[in-house]
Protein backbone atom coordinates (compact mmCIF):
# COMPACT_ATOMS: atom_id res chain seq x y z
CA UNK A 1 0.00 0.00 0.00
CA UNK A 2 1.37 3.53 -0.58
CA UNK A 3 -1.22 5.95 0.11
CA UNK A 4 -4.39 6.11 2.56
CA UNK A 5 -6.65 8.90 1.50
CA UNK A 6 -9.69 9.86 3.66
CA UNK A 7 -11.14 13.58 1.77
CA UNK A 8 -14.09 15.43 3.60
CA UNK A 9 -15.40 11.88 5.04
CA UNK A 10 -18.75 12.91 7.20
CA UNK A 11 -20.19 8.70 8.71
CA UNK A 12 -22.99 8.44 11.41
CA UNK A 13 -25.74 5.98 12.19
CA UNK A 14 -29.59 6.74 11.50
CA UNK A 15 -28.90 10.11 9.00
CA UNK A 16 -27.11 11.37 12.21
CA UNK A 17 -23.54 12.34 11.50
CA UNK A 18 -20.69 11.78 14.26
CA UNK A 19 -18.08 12.71 12.47
CA UNK A 20 -17.60 15.53 10.14
CA UNK A 21 -16.08 16.28 7.27
CA UNK A 22 -12.69 14.59 8.09
CA UNK A 23 -9.52 14.72 6.04
CA UNK A 24 -6.42 12.72 6.27
CA UNK A 25 -3.84 11.53 4.18
CA UNK A 26 -1.62 8.97 5.34
CA UNK A 27 1.87 7.82 3.18
CA UNK A 28 4.15 6.06 5.49
CA UNK A 29 4.12 2.98 7.18
CA UNK A 30 3.71 3.59 10.84
CA UNK A 31 1.88 3.85 14.04
CA UNK A 32 -0.80 6.60 13.85
CA UNK A 33 -2.65 6.31 16.94
CA UNK A 34 -5.91 8.15 17.32
CA UNK A 35 -6.72 9.13 20.10
CA UNK A 36 -10.18 11.93 21.46
CA UNK A 37 -12.72 11.31 24.56
CA UNK A 38 -15.45 9.36 24.91
CA UNK A 39 -18.23 9.89 22.27
CA UNK A 40 -15.44 11.43 19.91
CA UNK A 41 -16.32 9.16 16.86
CA UNK A 42 -13.05 7.16 17.23
CA UNK A 43 -15.01 3.72 16.10
CA UNK A 44 -17.46 5.63 13.87
CA UNK A 45 -14.02 6.97 11.84
CA UNK A 46 -12.62 3.47 12.25
CA UNK A 47 -15.87 1.81 11.20
CA UNK A 48 -15.93 4.29 8.32
CA UNK A 49 -12.82 3.70 7.15
CA UNK A 50 -13.33 0.09 7.49
CA UNK A 51 -15.61 -0.62 4.83
CA UNK A 52 -18.31 -1.20 8.10
CA UNK A 53 -20.16 2.55 7.83
CA UNK A 54 -21.19 4.21 4.05
CA UNK A 55 -19.92 7.61 4.54
CA UNK A 56 -22.34 9.89 4.20
CA UNK A 57 -20.22 12.33 2.25
CA UNK A 58 -16.53 11.94 0.98
CA UNK A 59 -14.35 9.23 -0.36
CA UNK A 60 -12.05 7.07 1.05
CA UNK A 61 -9.15 5.73 -1.15
CA UNK A 62 -6.98 2.86 -0.94
CA UNK A 63 -3.72 3.81 -3.81
CA UNK A 64 -6.66 5.35 -5.30
CA UNK A 65 -9.02 2.57 -5.31
CA UNK A 66 -12.34 2.94 -3.43
CA UNK A 67 -12.30 1.44 -0.33
CA UNK A 68 -15.95 1.16 0.07
CA UNK A 69 -17.11 -0.32 -3.62
CA UNK A 70 -14.25 -1.98 -3.91
CA UNK A 71 -14.10 -5.39 -2.26
CA UNK A 72 -10.59 -6.22 -3.45
CA UNK A 73 -9.36 -2.95 -1.56
CA UNK A 74 -10.90 -4.44 1.27
CA UNK A 75 -9.30 -7.34 1.38
CA UNK A 76 -6.23 -5.74 1.92
CA UNK A 77 -7.59 -3.98 5.15
CA UNK A 78 -7.16 -6.16 8.78
CA UNK A 79 -10.02 -4.50 11.09
CA UNK A 80 -10.31 -5.15 14.94
CA UNK A 81 -12.97 -3.99 17.05
CA UNK A 82 -13.33 -3.78 20.76
CA UNK A 83 -15.58 -6.73 20.93
CA UNK A 84 -14.45 -10.19 20.12
CA UNK A 85 -16.31 -10.58 17.36
CA UNK A 86 -15.66 -14.48 17.67
CA UNK A 87 -18.06 -17.46 17.29
CA UNK A 88 -17.89 -17.87 21.31
CA UNK A 89 -19.52 -21.67 20.93
CA UNK A 90 -16.72 -23.03 19.13
CA UNK A 91 -13.09 -23.97 20.10
CA UNK A 92 -9.81 -21.48 19.05
CA UNK A 93 -8.99 -23.36 16.62
CA UNK A 94 -12.03 -23.79 14.74
CA UNK A 95 -13.07 -20.17 15.74
CA UNK A 96 -9.83 -18.97 13.66
CA UNK A 97 -10.95 -22.17 11.10
CA UNK A 98 -14.26 -20.43 10.19
CA UNK A 99 -12.47 -17.04 9.06
CA UNK A 100 -9.72 -18.65 7.81
CA UNK A 101 -12.31 -20.54 5.76
CA UNK A 102 -14.00 -17.27 4.02
CA UNK A 103 -10.88 -14.86 4.28
CA UNK A 104 -7.96 -17.12 3.90
CA UNK A 105 -4.95 -17.70 6.13
CA UNK A 106 -2.78 -20.00 8.23
CA UNK A 107 -4.11 -20.82 11.66
CA UNK A 108 -0.98 -22.85 12.83
CA UNK A 109 0.40 -19.01 12.22
CA UNK A 110 -1.73 -16.96 13.85
CA UNK A 111 -1.95 -19.52 17.14
CA UNK A 112 1.69 -19.08 17.40
CA UNK A 113 1.83 -15.80 16.88
CA UNK A 114 -0.42 -14.62 19.67
CA UNK A 115 1.18 -17.51 21.91
CA UNK A 116 -2.47 -19.07 22.14
CA UNK A 117 -1.50 -22.84 20.85
CA UNK A 118 -1.90 -24.35 23.81
CA UNK A 119 -5.82 -23.13 23.93
CA UNK A 120 -6.27 -23.96 21.02
CA UNK A 121 -9.09 -27.22 21.56
CA UNK A 122 -10.24 -24.56 24.58
CA UNK A 123 -13.90 -23.08 23.99
CA UNK A 124 -14.01 -19.64 23.76
CA UNK A 125 -16.51 -19.17 26.30
CA UNK A 126 -13.93 -20.87 28.99
CA UNK A 127 -11.55 -18.24 28.23
CA UNK A 128 -10.93 -15.13 30.25
CA UNK A 129 -11.24 -11.78 28.81
CA UNK A 130 -7.82 -11.57 28.18
CA UNK A 131 -7.39 -14.86 26.44
CA UNK A 132 -9.90 -14.02 24.22
CA UNK A 133 -8.95 -10.71 23.00
CA UNK A 134 -5.71 -12.50 22.27
CA UNK A 135 -7.82 -15.34 20.02
CA UNK A 136 -9.36 -12.25 18.56
CA UNK A 137 -6.25 -9.97 17.70
CA UNK A 138 -5.36 -13.98 16.19
CA UNK A 139 -7.98 -13.52 13.41
CA UNK A 140 -6.32 -10.18 11.72
CA UNK A 141 -3.30 -12.11 11.58
CA UNK A 142 -4.64 -15.13 9.83
CA UNK A 143 -3.13 -13.32 6.49
CA UNK A 144 -0.79 -10.65 5.26
CA UNK A 145 -2.88 -7.61 5.11
CA UNK A 146 -1.45 -3.60 4.32
CA UNK A 147 -3.59 -1.31 6.73
CA UNK A 148 -4.77 -2.87 10.42
CA UNK A 149 -7.22 -0.70 11.92
CA UNK A 150 -6.86 -1.50 15.74
CA UNK A 151 -9.62 -0.27 17.81
CA UNK A 152 -8.15 -0.83 21.78
CA UNK A 153 -6.33 -3.80 20.78
CA UNK A 154 -4.58 -4.03 24.71
CA UNK A 155 -8.28 -3.24 26.34
CA UNK A 156 -8.96 -6.36 29.03
CA UNK A 157 -5.11 -7.85 28.35
CA UNK A 158 -2.25 -8.17 31.24
CA UNK A 159 0.48 -6.13 31.34
CA UNK A 160 2.45 -8.93 30.28
CA UNK A 161 0.16 -10.13 27.07
CA UNK A 162 -0.68 -5.89 26.67
CA UNK A 163 3.45 -5.71 25.59
CA UNK A 164 3.59 -8.96 23.52
CA UNK A 165 0.69 -7.22 21.77
CA UNK A 166 2.63 -4.30 20.96
CA UNK A 167 5.82 -5.69 20.28
CA UNK A 168 3.90 -7.63 17.54
CA UNK A 169 2.27 -4.12 16.79
CA UNK A 170 5.75 -2.43 16.36
CA UNK A 171 7.19 -4.98 14.16
CA UNK A 172 4.34 -4.78 12.15
CA UNK A 173 4.26 -0.94 11.52
CA UNK A 174 8.05 -1.21 9.78
CA UNK A 175 6.32 -1.81 6.67
CA UNK A 176 1.96 -1.33 7.19
CA UNK A 177 -0.08 1.31 8.43
CA UNK A 178 -1.79 1.12 11.12
CA UNK A 179 -4.11 2.96 12.44
CA UNK A 180 -4.24 2.20 16.46
CA UNK A 181 -6.84 3.76 19.25
CA UNK A 182 -6.09 3.70 22.99
CA UNK A 183 -7.20 4.86 26.34
CA UNK A 184 -3.96 4.36 27.45
CA UNK A 185 -2.00 7.53 27.15
CA UNK A 186 1.53 5.92 28.08
CA UNK A 187 0.77 3.25 25.34
CA UNK A 188 0.23 6.19 22.97
CA UNK A 189 3.21 7.58 23.35
CA UNK A 190 5.61 4.65 23.60
CA UNK A 191 4.45 3.55 20.47
CA UNK A 192 3.01 5.79 18.46
CA UNK A 193 4.85 7.48 15.46
CA UNK A 194 1.91 9.76 14.41
CA UNK A 195 -0.99 11.43 16.45
CA UNK A 196 -3.86 11.89 15.10
CA UNK A 197 -6.47 13.85 17.66
CA UNK A 198 -10.35 13.61 16.80
CA UNK A 199 -12.72 15.86 19.03
CA UNK A 200 -16.39 16.04 18.55
CA UNK A 201 -16.07 14.08 15.75
CA UNK A 202 -13.91 16.56 13.60
CA UNK A 203 -9.93 16.63 13.45
CA UNK A 204 -8.30 18.29 15.89
CA UNK A 205 -4.88 17.48 15.49
CA UNK A 206 -2.90 15.72 12.92
CA UNK A 207 1.16 15.60 12.99
CA UNK A 208 4.11 13.57 14.41
CA UNK A 209 3.87 12.70 17.82
CA UNK A 210 7.52 14.26 18.38
CA UNK A 211 5.57 17.41 17.05
CA UNK A 212 3.25 17.38 20.10
CA UNK A 213 3.54 20.50 22.18
CA UNK A 214 1.76 20.93 25.28
CA UNK A 215 1.01 24.22 27.57
CA UNK A 216 3.08 22.40 30.76
CA UNK A 217 5.73 19.86 31.86
CA UNK A 218 5.17 18.32 36.04
CA UNK A 219 8.14 16.73 36.93
CA UNK A 220 8.79 14.67 40.01
CA UNK A 221 11.97 14.58 41.84
CA UNK A 222 13.41 12.48 44.20
CA UNK A 223 16.90 12.83 46.29
CA UNK A 224 19.27 12.17 49.02
CA UNK A 225 19.67 15.87 50.12
CA UNK A 226 17.00 18.47 50.34
CA UNK A 227 17.07 20.18 46.89
CA UNK A 228 14.58 23.32 47.27
CA UNK A 229 16.92 25.32 47.10
CA UNK A 230 18.31 24.45 44.23
CA UNK A 231 15.32 24.35 42.37
CA UNK A 232 13.21 27.20 40.26
CA UNK A 233 10.02 27.11 42.25
CA UNK A 234 8.23 23.63 43.53
CA UNK A 235 6.39 21.89 45.69
CA UNK A 236 6.80 18.90 47.68
CA UNK A 237 4.35 16.28 47.09
CA UNK A 238 4.61 12.47 47.75
CA UNK A 239 7.79 12.25 48.30
CA UNK A 240 8.95 14.29 45.53
CA UNK A 241 9.93 17.67 44.68
CA UNK A 242 7.64 19.08 42.38
CA UNK A 243 8.76 21.36 39.19
CA UNK A 244 6.03 22.87 36.48
CA UNK A 245 7.70 24.20 33.93
CA UNK A 246 6.88 25.02 30.54
CA UNK A 247 8.79 23.94 28.00
CA UNK A 248 11.62 20.07 27.27
CA UNK A 249 15.04 22.43 27.54
CA UNK A 250 13.54 23.95 30.60
CA UNK A 251 13.53 20.04 32.19
CA UNK A 252 16.92 19.08 31.09
CA UNK A 253 18.59 22.32 32.50
CA UNK A 254 17.40 21.98 35.63
CA UNK A 255 18.59 17.90 35.91
CA UNK A 256 22.05 19.23 34.70
CA UNK A 257 22.03 21.95 37.13
CA UNK A 258 21.10 19.40 40.05
CA UNK A 259 23.31 16.88 39.17
CA UNK A 260 26.43 19.17 39.18
CA UNK A 261 25.56 20.63 42.05
CA UNK A 262 25.97 16.95 43.75
CA UNK A 263 22.03 16.69 44.67
CA UNK A 264 22.27 13.31 45.28
CA UNK A 265 19.57 12.37 42.52
CA UNK A 266 17.38 9.28 43.15
CA UNK A 267 14.40 9.42 40.72
CA UNK A 268 13.33 11.40 38.01
CA UNK A 269 9.52 10.96 36.27
CA UNK A 270 7.30 12.56 34.17
CA UNK A 271 3.87 13.19 36.73
CA UNK A 272 1.64 14.35 33.86
CA UNK A 273 1.65 12.45 30.81
CA UNK A 274 1.56 15.13 27.80
CA UNK A 275 -1.19 13.59 26.02
CA UNK A 276 -3.84 14.00 28.93
CA UNK A 277 -4.73 17.52 27.99
CA UNK A 278 -6.47 16.52 24.80
CA UNK A 279 -9.12 14.44 26.97
CA UNK A 280 -9.88 17.58 29.10
CA UNK A 281 -12.05 20.32 27.70
CA UNK A 282 -11.93 22.44 24.90
CA UNK B 1 -16.56 -24.22 3.42
CA UNK B 2 -18.63 -21.21 2.67
CA UNK B 3 -20.31 -19.07 5.08
CA UNK B 4 -24.14 -20.43 4.88
CA UNK B 5 -22.48 -23.92 5.34
CA UNK B 6 -20.69 -22.63 8.22
CA UNK B 7 -23.47 -21.05 9.42
CA UNK B 8 -25.72 -24.13 9.19
CA UNK B 9 -22.93 -26.20 11.31
CA UNK B 10 -22.58 -23.62 14.27
CA UNK B 11 -26.21 -23.77 14.16
CA UNK B 12 -26.94 -27.44 14.70
CA UNK B 13 -24.18 -27.48 17.18
CA UNK B 14 -25.79 -24.58 19.04
CA UNK B 15 -29.05 -26.30 20.28
CA UNK B 16 -29.85 -29.96 20.00
CA UNK B 17 -33.18 -29.50 21.59
CA UNK B 18 -34.96 -27.39 18.87
CA UNK B 19 -33.82 -30.62 16.13
CA UNK B 20 -35.07 -32.75 18.79
CA UNK B 21 -37.97 -30.99 19.23
CA UNK B 22 -38.82 -30.99 15.13
CA UNK B 23 -37.64 -34.53 14.68
CA UNK B 24 -40.33 -35.62 17.46
CA UNK B 25 -42.58 -32.73 15.39
CA UNK B 26 -42.10 -34.48 12.13
CA UNK B 27 -43.07 -37.78 14.29
CA UNK B 28 -46.48 -36.30 15.30
CA UNK B 29 -47.38 -34.73 12.09
CA UNK B 30 -46.72 -38.84 10.57
CA UNK B 31 -48.88 -40.04 13.29
CA UNK B 32 -51.64 -37.29 12.38
CA UNK B 33 -51.28 -37.87 8.68
CA UNK B 34 -52.27 -41.89 9.23
CA UNK B 35 -53.91 -41.86 11.85
CA UNK B 36 -56.96 -42.36 10.31
CA UNK B 37 -55.91 -45.31 9.07
CA UNK B 38 -56.33 -47.14 12.54
CA UNK B 39 -59.46 -45.65 13.51
CA UNK B 40 -62.41 -47.69 12.63
CA UNK B 41 -64.32 -46.53 9.83
CA UNK B 42 -67.55 -45.82 11.23
CA UNK B 43 -65.88 -43.68 13.94
CA UNK B 44 -64.52 -41.00 11.15
CA UNK B 45 -67.72 -40.68 9.40
CA UNK B 46 -70.03 -39.54 11.71
CA UNK B 47 -73.61 -39.42 10.50
CA UNK B 48 -74.48 -35.63 10.69
CA UNK B 49 -71.43 -33.91 10.09
CA UNK B 50 -69.71 -32.73 7.30
CA UNK B 51 -66.22 -33.15 8.50
CA UNK B 52 -64.43 -35.69 6.39
CA UNK B 53 -61.78 -36.84 8.81
CA UNK B 54 -60.62 -39.65 6.43
CA UNK B 55 -59.62 -36.86 3.69
CA UNK B 56 -58.74 -34.32 6.18
CA UNK B 57 -56.48 -35.41 8.70
CA UNK B 58 -53.66 -35.97 5.66
CA UNK B 59 -54.27 -32.43 5.17
CA UNK B 60 -54.04 -31.06 8.21
CA UNK B 61 -50.69 -32.69 9.55
CA UNK B 62 -49.18 -30.59 7.10
CA UNK B 63 -49.09 -28.22 9.42
CA UNK B 64 -47.38 -30.57 11.94
CA UNK B 65 -44.43 -31.50 8.88
CA UNK B 66 -44.20 -28.12 8.36
CA UNK B 67 -43.88 -26.58 12.03
CA UNK B 68 -41.34 -29.17 12.40
CA UNK B 69 -39.42 -27.75 9.55
CA UNK B 70 -39.74 -23.98 11.51
CA UNK B 71 -38.72 -25.67 14.53
CA UNK B 72 -35.46 -27.36 13.47
CA UNK B 73 -34.10 -24.05 11.45
CA UNK B 74 -34.98 -22.30 14.74
CA UNK B 75 -30.88 -21.96 16.19
CA UNK B 76 -30.02 -20.44 13.07
CA UNK B 77 -32.43 -17.62 13.85
CA UNK B 78 -31.03 -17.88 17.22
CA UNK B 79 -27.54 -17.58 16.02
CA UNK B 80 -27.74 -13.96 14.03
CA UNK B 81 -28.90 -12.52 17.15
CA UNK B 82 -25.86 -13.80 18.57
CA UNK B 83 -23.13 -12.95 16.15
CA UNK B 84 -24.78 -9.45 15.96
CA UNK B 85 -24.17 -8.81 19.77
CA UNK B 86 -20.57 -10.83 19.91
CA UNK B 87 -19.53 -8.33 16.22
CA UNK B 88 -19.25 -11.15 14.10
CA UNK B 89 -21.68 -9.26 11.64
CA UNK B 90 -19.17 -6.24 11.88
CA UNK B 91 -16.24 -8.17 11.55
CA UNK B 92 -18.29 -9.93 8.17
CA UNK B 93 -19.14 -6.34 6.69
CA UNK B 94 -15.13 -5.11 7.06
CA UNK B 95 -14.19 -8.23 5.08
CA UNK B 96 -16.34 -7.57 2.22
CA UNK B 97 -19.53 -8.53 2.97
CA UNK B 98 -22.62 -6.55 1.87
CA UNK B 99 -26.16 -6.72 4.18
CA UNK B 100 -27.48 -9.14 1.37
CA UNK B 101 -24.55 -11.59 1.74
CA UNK B 102 -25.13 -11.88 5.61
CA UNK B 103 -28.54 -12.09 5.53
CA UNK B 104 -28.71 -14.41 2.24
CA UNK B 105 -26.32 -16.73 4.48
CA UNK B 106 -28.46 -16.99 7.31
CA UNK B 107 -31.65 -17.81 4.60
CA UNK B 108 -30.09 -20.42 3.03
CA UNK B 109 -28.33 -21.72 6.30
CA UNK B 110 -31.75 -22.12 7.95
CA UNK B 111 -33.33 -22.85 4.44
CA UNK B 112 -31.03 -25.96 4.06
CA UNK B 113 -31.90 -26.95 7.39
CA UNK B 114 -35.50 -26.73 6.67
CA UNK B 115 -35.22 -29.23 3.50
CA UNK B 116 -33.06 -31.82 5.63
CA UNK B 117 -35.68 -31.80 8.45
CA UNK B 118 -38.46 -31.72 5.37
CA UNK B 119 -37.29 -34.57 3.39
CA UNK B 120 -36.98 -36.74 6.42
CA UNK B 121 -40.79 -36.11 7.86
CA UNK B 122 -41.95 -36.74 4.36
CA UNK B 123 -39.71 -39.89 3.41
CA UNK B 124 -40.96 -40.81 6.92
CA UNK B 125 -44.20 -39.79 6.26
CA UNK B 126 -44.72 -41.77 2.87
CA UNK B 127 -42.96 -44.55 3.99
CA UNK B 128 -45.57 -45.48 6.67
CA UNK B 129 -48.49 -44.16 4.65
CA UNK B 130 -47.77 -46.41 1.96
CA UNK B 131 -47.60 -49.31 5.04
CA UNK B 132 -50.71 -48.36 6.02
CA UNK B 133 -52.12 -48.31 2.76
CA UNK B 134 -52.78 -44.53 2.50
CA UNK B 135 -54.13 -43.18 -1.44
CA UNK B 136 -50.54 -42.31 -2.94
CA UNK B 137 -52.16 -39.41 -4.54
CA UNK B 138 -52.85 -37.95 -1.12
CA UNK B 139 -49.21 -38.76 -0.18
CA UNK B 140 -47.87 -36.94 -3.05
CA UNK B 141 -50.12 -34.01 -2.43
CA UNK B 142 -49.19 -34.24 1.47
CA UNK B 143 -45.24 -33.94 -0.17
CA UNK B 144 -45.60 -31.19 -2.25
CA UNK B 145 -47.63 -28.99 0.36
CA UNK B 146 -45.15 -29.90 3.38
CA UNK B 147 -42.38 -28.18 0.82
CA UNK B 148 -44.15 -25.29 -0.06
CA UNK B 149 -46.22 -24.58 3.37
CA UNK B 150 -42.73 -25.50 5.19
CA UNK B 151 -39.91 -23.55 3.47
CA UNK B 152 -42.35 -20.65 3.15
CA UNK B 153 -42.84 -20.60 6.84
CA UNK B 154 -38.91 -20.93 7.48
CA UNK B 155 -38.10 -17.86 5.10
CA UNK B 156 -40.85 -15.38 6.05
CA UNK B 157 -39.57 -16.15 9.81
CA UNK B 158 -35.65 -16.32 9.39
CA UNK B 159 -36.23 -13.04 7.37
CA UNK B 160 -38.57 -11.43 9.30
CA UNK B 161 -36.94 -12.32 12.87
CA UNK B 162 -33.36 -10.89 11.28
CA UNK B 163 -35.66 -7.55 10.97
CA UNK B 164 -37.08 -7.30 13.90
CA UNK B 165 -33.68 -8.17 15.36
CA UNK B 166 -31.66 -5.42 13.25
CA UNK B 167 -34.55 -2.62 13.57
CA UNK B 168 -34.87 -2.94 17.68
CA UNK B 169 -32.52 -0.58 19.55
CA UNK B 170 -31.60 -2.83 22.79
CA UNK B 171 -29.31 -5.47 22.39
CA UNK B 172 -30.95 -8.35 23.33
CA UNK B 173 -32.94 -9.55 20.43
CA UNK B 174 -36.18 -9.96 22.18
CA UNK B 175 -38.01 -9.03 19.15
CA UNK B 176 -36.89 -12.16 17.99
CA UNK B 177 -40.02 -14.30 19.04
CA UNK B 178 -42.37 -12.14 16.69
CA UNK B 179 -40.01 -13.24 13.77
CA UNK B 180 -41.01 -16.53 14.78
CA UNK B 181 -44.58 -16.20 14.84
CA UNK B 182 -44.62 -14.45 11.62
CA UNK B 183 -43.53 -17.47 10.25
CA UNK B 184 -46.57 -19.24 11.54
CA UNK B 185 -48.55 -17.64 9.03
CA UNK B 186 -48.50 -19.66 6.03
CA UNK B 187 -48.26 -22.50 8.91
CA UNK B 188 -51.84 -21.98 10.59
CA UNK B 189 -54.29 -22.12 7.97
CA UNK B 190 -52.69 -25.69 6.89
CA UNK B 191 -54.29 -26.43 10.18
CA UNK B 192 -57.51 -25.31 9.75
CA UNK B 193 -58.23 -24.98 5.54
CA UNK B 194 -58.66 -28.11 5.22
CA UNK B 195 -61.42 -28.60 8.35
CA UNK B 196 -63.02 -25.23 6.87
CA UNK B 197 -63.10 -25.61 3.66
CA UNK B 198 -62.63 -28.65 2.08
CA UNK B 199 -63.35 -28.10 -1.32
CA UNK B 200 -60.35 -25.43 -1.26
CA UNK B 201 -58.17 -26.67 0.76
CA UNK B 202 -55.71 -27.44 -1.61
CA UNK B 203 -55.83 -24.42 -3.17
CA UNK B 204 -55.95 -21.94 0.15
CA UNK B 205 -52.76 -23.47 1.07
CA UNK B 206 -51.14 -23.57 -1.90
CA UNK B 207 -51.90 -19.87 -2.82
CA UNK B 208 -50.54 -18.70 0.99
CA UNK B 209 -47.61 -20.49 0.60
CA UNK B 210 -46.61 -19.12 -2.86
CA UNK B 211 -47.48 -15.48 -1.30
CA UNK B 212 -45.29 -16.05 1.31
CA UNK B 213 -42.77 -17.31 -0.34
CA UNK B 214 -42.81 -14.51 -2.80
CA UNK B 215 -43.22 -11.91 -0.51
CA UNK B 216 -39.71 -13.33 2.08
CA UNK B 217 -37.80 -13.44 -1.36
CA UNK B 218 -38.54 -10.29 -2.22
CA UNK B 219 -37.60 -8.61 1.13
CA UNK B 220 -34.71 -10.61 1.24
CA UNK B 221 -34.09 -8.94 -2.03
CA UNK B 222 -34.23 -5.63 -0.82
CA UNK B 223 -32.53 -6.06 2.61
CA UNK B 224 -29.81 -4.35 1.55
CA UNK B 225 -31.73 -1.11 0.65
CA UNK B 226 -34.54 -1.52 3.25
CA UNK B 227 -32.05 -2.31 6.10
CA UNK B 228 -28.97 -0.21 7.09
CA UNK B 229 -25.44 -2.00 7.34
CA UNK B 230 -25.12 -0.05 10.85
CA UNK B 231 -28.27 -2.12 12.10
CA UNK B 232 -25.89 -5.09 11.50
CA UNK B 233 -23.45 -3.81 14.62
CA UNK B 234 -23.69 -4.76 18.43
Amino acid sequence: MQKLEISEISAGYGGKEVIHKIDLKIAEPAIYIVLGPNGAGKTTLFRTIGGILKPFSGRITLDNTDLFNSKEARKRIAYLSHLSALPEEMTVFNALKYYADMEGGDVEHSLELLSVSDLKDRKLSSLSQGQKKRVSIGKIFLSERELYILDEPTSNVDPKISKEIRDIIIKLSKDKFVLYSSHNLYEAREIGTYLILIKNGELKFFDKMENVKIKQYRVGIKALNDISNLLPESEFDNGYYVVTVDNPTAVAKIINDLVHSGAGLTEVRELDNPLQEFFEGE
Amino acid sequence: MSFWQATMKRSVKLSRTYFIMGVLMSVFGTATSNMYSIIPADLLNIEGTSIDLMNNMPLASVSFLSLSALMFSMPVMMLFVFDKNTGVLEYLLSTGFSQFDVYAGYVKASSSLAIILLTFSNVLNTAIGIYMGTDLGLLATIVVLTFAVGLSGVLLGTVSMMAFSSFQKTQLGANQPLGIAIGMVPVLPALFAAFIFPSYALVIIISIAVVTLLISLGLLLLSGRLIPREKLLP
